[in-house]
């Protein structure tokens, strides 16, 4: 994700916004707990009975606003306040009367989403020593990985550009919880499973 | 030579494109000569050069404030060390300075029964607490000096110490003073001591930029030396041929670049180090010219048994740890000759093929190797040993003082070098190398603070370290402690013991004084707070790890009535020196009147005048010629103070900081990056230190010009097993350090919000194996339980740090974990630095 390609879906998407701005914007896709698979899946089996909420033991798992519209009282995750601790039992999933949760095989299967790294805001990318989404990640060197590279004009330093390996994320949001960058967004977002990352990412750094 | 010279060409064309780039740097140094007032109350934005506050890489920030608050802290591209850039806690430096409790006010306790509690502390005036406080330190001075005791810091600013040393030990004839770096460096200076008569780094930063081969020993510069691990990177992408060897105990983030990862058992290294000087040796692939020209041989005292219990230092052995004898060659390979690849295979665990592969390394000299190292050696049991074992295999193959062929000790804290190490603010020290058991370097600090001739014999013995001065508190044999730039309720080991978990009598009968800018834990057990202004909130110095010392000018001023450390230093000294004489005059008048109004209450300047007043007395040790008496006895007795020159203060302030020894040429003054090393002046090299005192045309082109008969000494360190070992009850490896996103005990970091969300816990490193055998999964919650005490942690297996089957490493960040709990406090016998590496656990699932 290049971030002049984000910067301009961005400028796009205000300008949209703006063009219709009686229409009142579609929410922002939910990231789903563990082992939601694809909306369409989630939605047809979800009884919004609130069992994963309980069972989660971070509190990571909240329920719709009733304003939600469709989406009302289903369940999702606020990675950046709160992000998935990716519970080797899932006890959330285990819950689930339904099966609207499978309970994953491994926490790399979790399949809530695939997290997208903003190389314009991230600070690694800037020369910093930061890589906290790097070292936070649960599955550390299989969803995020290092790409060791010469700075450019700068012999005495390297850029440790941090690089999200999409098989291999959970899109437990652990990363974007933790990533020190917060203007306009987290320099690195989980984009949920189903959700278009482009228009996901391009709102999250602040277009309608 | 002919690369150092392109690189430092190179570098200087950087280091000019980037202050073009960034404006008027130098101008921003003049402007901050407006005399360290904070001059931001316009509206405007000023800029101002500091140095980073959190560790010992010491790298260069501008700091830009705006009505009166620090808004911005950029990378510095003029600062040699960093050349402009910083890691994530530089980056957000300035936060540290805005969390919601800064400390404001003096604080008194008034009911003992409140300590180890947030409560029980109320508001006072600083006349009221600073009464209180040197009433204390006078009643108890009186009574009996060897209860009254300082614990400072490798973080406190360098004249700040400089005054805190005098006071302590000329103003109260005490030398009851220890720094925090005794838990960090003080294994590296008695191995520096040891070895070279000299306590410093041959070496600097640039050696990474110009090394082939890096060998890290106990070292996680990834976390611990985030903007050093980048050059050391950027070295390795620059060149596919450059290698990079790892000597652990455990899988780190340094590891990542190693090529080859060399696993060894918790304190074997030194079997390890000692296979590959026997193997060098054996296989005829030392350097027989170097080891002609530049090295000696010894041999110590073993079987030296382990400090756990208060009396080692007392016991027989305890007081025999320090002796050395001279050996041949030929008997030093002698002892050398059981450590084979095979023994020190079966020691550490480590292939005999890996050990041999890294001896043929340093056997290979048409490459450079560059060895680094950090807590793993110096926090050790044996931590001094190791130090030695380490320069011994870099000075059997000429491996020393060289560009980018060098061993270097990496320096934990900010100014632990340029404050506890060059000032001197250890129970056995005096400034600039001086130490006070030695009747010569008595005289010559007499000649420079004015004493009477013979006045510091009172200061001949050392007092006591800080394990010693803990342990002392813990059970009633201290009266008096104050603490400044440090949080030792956090930091120290044994917290079990000193905290008084159990018996509270000491903590609770001891008078505490804490200077803090935040409420930590030490605030907890204080009777006395004292608020603190932090780091740009007035000036200050720092010296780090490749002896750079760089200014931090003031930016703004500190908030509510917080105080200058040194201006409390000096109120509390007035106080308790009021009615005592020096030489027939007033004592404080005569230590610190040049720089201090006692009546008024206020220095005499502006913090820029006050640090350059007292920067010039205290480098007139090592530049004598500012001192006709020190001048005298520096000849007659041969100290060779001047052979650590230091620059007048306004150079560093010009320069962005200058690594010493800087010289004096053609009205000039140049920096030495490249100590002992002969060469020119204008390219780093030590071209007036061998010039003067050493020898030109040695093999390697050095000169070991302050070692005794300018030899450094290989001195023979024999394995011998760490103080406790993994049984049925306690079966794990407990090892503890520090990661990137947080400094030390967290006191500043964690108020940070960037980075207290970046790492929020303390977790528990554990291998998947283990924790399949024990039950537990990641985010269990497990107890820690050690001989020492006990701690609850979280679990991880995320692998940040991937400890092999039978060991588990913490963060020491989170007072609320507080894992010294748990942490023995034995020391290595000679430097008396705690081993936090290798404490025996249990883990039970709660």
């Amino acid at each position: 994700m290049r971030l002049t390609g984000i910067a301009a879906l961005a400028a796009a998407g205000v300008f949209a916004a703006s063009a219709v701005a009686s229409a009142a914007p579609s929410p922002l896709p939910l990231l789903r707990p563990p082992g939601a698979g694809a909306p369409e899946h989630f939605a047809a089996r979800c009884v919004r009975c609130g069992r994963c909420l309980e069972a989660c033991p971070y509190q990571a798992i909240h329920a719709a606003p009733l304003n939600a519209g469709r989406e009302a009282s289903t369940p999702f995750v606020n990675a950046r306040s709160q992000a998935c601790r990716l519970c080797v039992e899932f006890p959330c999933a285990a819950a689930c009367p339904t099966g609207a949760l499978d309970v994953p095989a491994e926490r790399r299967d979790a399949g809530m989403g695939v997290a997208v790294i903003n190389e314009d805001t991230c600070l690694s990318f800037q020369g910093m020593r930061c890589e906290v989404c790097y070292r936070a990640c649960p599955l550390i060197d299989e969803a995020i990985t290092i790409d060791y590279r010469p700075r450019e004009g700068d012999d005495i330093h390297a850029v440790f550009a941090p690089q999200v390996v999409p098989d291999g994320c959970p899109g437990c949001g652990l990363c974007e919880q933790r990533c020190p960058v917060s203007d306009p967004a987290p320099a690195i977002v989980v984009v949920p499973t189903g959700a278009q990352e482009e228009t996901y990412v391009a709102r999250r750094n602040g277009a309608a | 030579m002919e690369l150092t010279r392109r690189t430092f060409v190179k570098s200087t064309a950087v280091a000019l494109a980037s202050a073009a780039a960034a404006g008027t740097m130098a101008g921003c140094s003049s402007l901050a000569g407006t005399g360290g007032d904070a001059a931001t109350s316009g509206g405007d934005s000023a800029k101002t050069v500091g140095v980073c506050r959190f560790c010992g890489c010491g790298c260069g920030v501008i700091v830009e404030a705006k009505d009166g608050k620090v808004i911005s802290v950029t990378g510095d591209p003029e600062n040699g060390s960093s050349r402009g850039l910083n890691c994530v806690k530089g980056y957000y430096l300035a936060g540290a300075l805005y969390g919601e409790d800064r400390l404001t006010t003096p604080l008194i306790r008034d009911d003992k029964s409140t300590k180890g509690t947030p409560d029980g502390l109320r508001e006072a005036t600083w006349d009221e607490a600073l009464d209180l406080v040197a009433g204390k330190l006078r009643d108890t001075w009186k009574a009996d000096k060897s209860r009254l005791a300082f614990w400072g810091s490798g973080q406190q600013p360098i004249v700040e110490g400089y005054c805190t040393a005098k006071f302590w030990k000329a103003g109260l004839l005490s030398n009851n003073i220890d720094p925090n770096a005794r838990l960090c460096m003080a294994s590296a200076v008695v191995g520096f001591m040891n070895v070279f008569q000299t306590d410093e780094p041959a070496g600097c930063y640039a050696d990474i930029d110009e090394t082939d081969v890096f060998v890290t020993w106990g070292a996680n510069m990834a976390e611990a030396h985030p903007m050093l691990y980048s050059r050391l990177t950027a070295r390795k992408l620059a060149d596919e041929a450059v290698r990079h060897y790892d000597v652990t105990t455990m899988t780190t983030r340094t590891s990542a670049s190693a090529d080859k990862v060399l696993t060894f058992r918790p304190g074997s290294d030194i079997a390890i180090a000692n296979a590959i000087a026997n193997y060098l040796i054996v296989n005829d692939k030392y350097d027989h010219d170097f080891v002609a020209d530049h090295v000696q041989f010894k041999q110590g005292t073993e079987n030296i048994g382990n400090a756990t219990d208060d009396g080692y230092d007392k016991s027989d052995i305890g007081q025999a740890v320090d002796n050395v004898e001279p050996i041949t060659f030929e008997a030093f390979a002698a002892r050398l000759a059981p450590y084979t690849l095979e023994y020190a295979s079966e020691l550490s665990g480590v292939p005999a093929e890996d050990i041999q592969e890294l001896a043929e390394v340093f056997a290979d000299k048409s490459r450079k190797v560059l060895s680094l190292w950090t807590m793993g050696v110096n926090q050790h049991n044996r931590g001094t040993w190791m130090n030695h074992c380490i320069y011994n295999i870099h000075l059997l193959t000429g491996r020393y003082a060289r560009p980018g062929d060098g061993a270097f000790s990496l320096t934990g804290q900010p100014t632990a070098c340029g404050t506890a190490r060059e000032v001197g603010t250890f129970s056995h020290r005096l400034p600039a190398d001086l130490v006070v058991k030695n009747p010569d370097h008595r005289r010559y600090t007499e000649a420079i603070w004015d004493l009477p001739n013979g006045y510091l014999d009172a200061i001949e013995k050392p007092g006591y370290h800080t394990v010693k001065m803990f342990r002392e508190l813990s059970k009633g044999g201290i009266d008096f402690l104050w603490s400044a730039h440090n949080n030792w309720a956090v930091s120290m080991p044994n917290l079990t013991r000193f905290l008084g978990r159990g018996d509270l009598t000491g903590i609770n009968d001891a008078f505490i004084c804490v200077s803090e800018v935040y409420p930590t834990l030490s605030c907890q057990y204080a009777d006395v707070v004292l608020p603190a202004a932090m780091w740009v909130e007035r000036e200050g110095a720092f010296g780090n790890g490749e002896r750079r010392t760089a200014v931090f000018e003031k930016a703004v001023d500190a908030p509510g009535e917080a105080k200058w450390d040194l201006w409390m230093l000096m109120e509390v000294a007035k106080r308790v020196l009021a009615g005592e004489q020096i030489g027939g005059e007033d004592a404080f008048d005569h230590l610190f009147g040049a720089w201090y109004d006692a009546e008024a209450g206020a220095f005499k300047g502006t913090d820029r005048e006050v640090c350059s007043s007292i920067w010039e007395e205290y480098r007139t040790f090592s530049n004598p010629s500012l001192n006709p008496d020190a001048e005298a006895i520096n000849a007659e007795a041969k100290l060779k103070m001047e052979a650590k020159q230091l620059a007048p203060y306004e150079e560093y302030i010009y320069n962005h900081g200058l690594t010493w020894p800087v010289r004096e040429v053609d009205g000039k003054w140049l920096p030495t990056l490249w100590r002992f090393c002969d060469g020119p002046q204008e390219d780093g090299f030590d071209e007036y230190g061998v010039e003067t005192y050493g020898e030109h045309d040695k093999a390697g082109g050095v000169s070991f010009y302050k070692s005794a008969d300018k030899k450094p000494s290989a001195v023979f360190r024999p394995y011998e097993p760490p103080a406790e070992e993994p049984s049925d009850e306690y079966p794990f490896w407990f090892c503890t350090g520090r990661l990137l996103e947080h400094w030390h005990t967290g006191s500043m970091t964690r108020r940070v919000p960037e980075l207290n969300r970046a790492l929020p816990e303390a977790l528990l490193d554990m291998n998947p194996a283990d924790c399949e055998r024990l039950g537990v999964t990641d985010g269990d919650r497990v107890r820690l339980t050690s001989r020492f005490g006990t701690c609850d942690i979280t679990v991880s297996t995320a692998g940040r740090t991937r400890p092999p089957a039978g060991m588990v490493f913490a963060p020491f960040f989170a007072e609320e974990t507080l894992i010294n709990l748990v942490v023995q406090d034995t020391y290595c016998p000679l430097s008396k630095e705690p081993d936090f590496k290798k404490t025996c656990v249990s883990i039970e699932k709660i």
